[in-house]
């Protein structure tokens, strides 16, 4: 099965670069702590030309380059970039796997193996394909090395000796090896591409062990029995005979951006500034993999710990922006964070996003996108609660009602006999519901009520139709109801719905026939 | 320059001088100096530009939704124009609300969304359902104030894709004296949407395209023990910019207990 390797040697500099791009051309190195024993893990290729070869401390590499740019590792800023680097595999394969962390030598490494079985049909050839690869993660802010081999093994080893010898460049570096070449090209290399433990690689430098062919011509019982089995499978790990399973793909993520800020942010202004960045970034992961945002997550973890979470829905899947920033901003604006804030994380499941075949003769309504600002700003102006689609709910109480979220249906094609379907159903009638219902005097004769005094009805009954008893939830004491509705025409013109309230034993009217 | 007269309207002529070559004679015929006349105007309207256009030209005819009631669609020449601000008023229990929910339901089942800016609260979800508005496709919008309302107004009108547009102003104690009707008029203009306002009285003035006043409604109890069977009301077209007015149809509207049946 032939495996791709995408690597990138200095993972913590290029993550510090996708969120500050400005950085670039500053003499930066990024450690793995901020006390005095930290070591400097990736380094820009300004110092390293001067000499600095991480990992080294941070005094020697002062000592090589005074004037640093000094920043400390960022966890969620390092994973985000190894999610990143996923996403451009998964954009040209649908099986990928993170490799695991890396240390020793290796600690600012991330590396991805991505299945490269059958992907002459599509990129017409290996070569292609890992370069469809390196431009994708090149495009997310991550150049690469891109190797392809007969397993992970050997693709991981190629692409560090392709990284120690100065790569990649800024465009990426991609090799292809075919399998009949791969002993030839692995013969010379250094064991340290291994990075065996340091008790296995002392004794094998005492044994004059350098080369990997120099390992690969030891007799195998003899070496388990002088090393231990860890030699045995770094002999495994270097003829890439070493049992690996398949491949899997993975399944679907959220795509997330954290941030840890340096300063803590009270202002929405600067705190959106800060999340266009991170928003730009999820939007260019989502659409390398062809994905939409049809949600936004955002957790604000405030001074003092406390945590900010909300979710910010969107009409239609959409990659725009422009249009989740308002919706951001609205989010913020409506209710603003109790606190400044920390360190902030935005995600979201991306969906296909998929065309929709427009019709001629169909109504297409209103653009998701300008939809979404307008609902946003419509719950900010009214409150959310008071904008949406009605909805008839499932209850026998009066003036039972529930609002949902407003979404674009599908568009579906008009009855064709619907205007003369309309013409034989005859004319209904409509109330106008009167929420709180209006309190009413009523004076009952006969059982029936005679005379009426509110505010929006006063007069003699002129008509009169039921009672009709609504009851229900007679298991709770606070919701439990029991009703009689009357139809009632009163002497000023007006008809109404009257209803006599067992609970309270009070008259009101609840609705007027209009 | 002689006033050209409105187009669409017969008779409008006041003002005009007898021997005013725009003046129809009796017979039919022009006078000597119609001939000259016509060819100054048309030299004029060149040099004005082609936006001007002579009275006599006929404009194409606006789209129209159909309220589903085929009394006032006839009265309507149609039912309500795209584009413009229209009105519907009366007294409570008049049937200006099932109107429009009718003008609802026709819309929303003909795969159109629509909106509802709900000032007084008083929309209905299950009565509406019961006339056959496809409430998924309604936006419900219910402000608590003037200025909510029309700020939501404004953002609705400015976000196309809404055909129509119930402004539901009908029992609300904070309205202004007098609407912004010329802003919205214009809005609904360019937006293409139908704006219909349901309110007690008019507000709208002359920029209403239609105002339709509809009167006290008789309702009509039958059977034993009693029903409410129908309401029984006249809607009459007190301004109609380019139809006659003062036309009226009698509207009948079964309770949902009837039609059902």
């Amino acid at each position: 099965m032939r495996t791709a390797c995408l690597l990138v040697p200095d993972l913590p500099l290029r993550a510090e670069l996708r969120t500050h791009p400005e950085w670039e051309t500053r003499p930066l190195v990024v450690t793995s702590g901020t006390d005095s024993r930290a070591l400097v893990i990736a380094a820009s290729s300004t110092v390293r030309a001067a000499g600095v070869r991480p990992p080294c401390s941070l005094t020697h590499a002062r000592a090589v380059y005074p004037n640093l740019f000094v920043r400390a590792t960022s966890l969620d800023a390092d994973q985000a970039a190894r999610n990143a680097l996923l996403d451009a595999a998964l954009s040209c394969s649908p099986r990928a796997l993170l490799a695991p962390l890396a240390a020793g030598s290796f600690l600012g490494e991330a590396a991805v193996f991505v299945d490269a079985t059958g992907v002459r049909s599509l990129f017409h050839s290996e070569e292609g394909f890992a370069a469809a690869l390196g431009a994708r993660a090149a495009r997310l802010g991550l150049p690469c090395i891109v190797t392809i081999a007969s397993s992970r093994a050997i693709a991981h080893l190629v692409a560090r000796a392709s990284a120690a010898r100065g790569g990649p460049s800024r465009e990426g570096d991609v090799l292809v090896l075919p399998p009949d070449r791969e002993r030839e090209f692995l013969a010379p290399l250094s064991l340290d591409l291994l990075d065996p433990d340091d008790r296995l690689a002392q004794k094998l430098t005492r044994f004059g062990v350098h080369r990997i062919r120099d390992l690969l011509a030891l007799p195998r019982r003899s070496l388990a029995q002088r090393m231990g089995p860890e030699a045995l499978q770094l002999v495994a790990r270097a003829s890439g005979r070493e049992t690996e399973p398949p491949i899997p793909a993975p399944e679907a993520a959220k795509t997330e951006e954290s941030i840890d800020l340096d300063t803590p942010v009270d202002r929405i202004e600067a705190l959106l500034f800060v999340l266009r960045g991170a928003l730009s970034r999820i939007l260019e992961r989502l659409e390398v993999r062809g994905l939409a945002c049809h949600a936004l997550d955002l957790a604000l973890i405030l001074e003092g710990g406390a945590t900010d979470e909300r979710r910010i829905g969107v009409a239609a899947p959409t990659r725009d922006p422009r249009v989740l920033l308002r919706l951001l901003a609205l989010s913020l604006e409506e209710r603003p964070p109790e606190a400044p804030i920390d360190r902030l994380s935005l995600a979201t499941e991306g969906i296909p996003l998929r065309g929709d075949q427009l019709d001629l003769f169909r109504p297409r309504g209103p653009d998701p996108a300008a939809l979404d600002e307008t609902l946003a700003e419509l719950q900010s102006l009214c409150g959310a609660d008071r904008v949406g689609s009605p909805q008839v709910a499932d209850d026998h109480r009066p003036d039972a009602y529930a609002m949902k979220a407003f979404r674009l249906r599908a568009a579906s094609p008009p009855h064709s006999d619907h205007a003369a379907a309309r013409e034989r159903v005859p004319a209904s009638s409509a109330v106008r519901a009167l929420r709180p219902p209006v309190a009413a005097q009523v004076r009952v004769e006969r059982g029936h009520p005679a005379w009426i005094r509110s505010a929006v009805a006063q007069g003699e009954v002129v008509h009169a139709a039921g009672p009709w008893r609504t009851t229900g939830r007679w298991w709770s004491r606070e919701e439990r109801f029991a009703i009689d509705h009357y139809d009632v025409q009163v002497s000023d013109g007006t008809v109404i719905r009257l209803g006599f309230d067992y609970m309270c034993r009070r008259w009101h009217i609840d609705a007027i026939y209009d | 320059m002689a006033p050209v007269p409105p187009s669409g309207r017969a008779g409008a002529l006041a003002g005009q001088r007898p021997d005013s070559p725009l003046c129809p004679r009796p017979n039919g015929s022009k006078g000597p100096r119609s001939a000259s006349a016509d060819a100054r105007l048309d030299t004029l309207l060149s040099d004005l530009g082609s936006h001007l256009q002579r009275g006599n030209r006929i404009p194409e005819p606006l789209p129209r939704l159909s309220t589903g009631l085929g009394e006032i669609d006839r009265l309507l020449q149609g039912g309500f124009p795209l584009g413009r601000l229209c009105e519907v008023s009366g007294s409570t229990s008049s049937g200006r609300t099932s109107l429009a929910l009718s003008l609802l339901a026709h819309t929303t089942q003909s795969g159109e969304c629509a909106a509802v800016i709900d000032l007084p609260d008083a929309f209905d979800p299950p009565s509406a359902a019961a006339i056959g508005v496809d409430l998924d496709r309604v936006l419900w919008v219910r402000p608590a104030s003037w200025s909510e309302t029309l700020r939501a107004a404004e953002r609705l009108l400015d976000t196309e894709g809404f055909p129509l547009i119930l402004l539901d102003l009908a029992r609300s104690s904070s309205l202004p004296e007098r609407i912004p009707a010329l802003l919205l008029a214009r809005r609904a203009a360019s937006s293409r949407t139908a704006l219909v306002l349901l309110s007690a009285e008019r507000m709208a003035g002359s920029q209403a395209e239609i105002a339709l006043e509809m009167k006290p409604a008789q309702a009509h109890f039958t059977g034993s023990p009693s029903v409410l069977e129908e309401l029984e009301t006249h809607a009459v077209v007190v301004r109609h910019r380019s139809a006659p007015d003062e036309l009226t149809a009698r509207v009948r509207l079964a309770t949902r207990a009837r039609s059902a049946a």
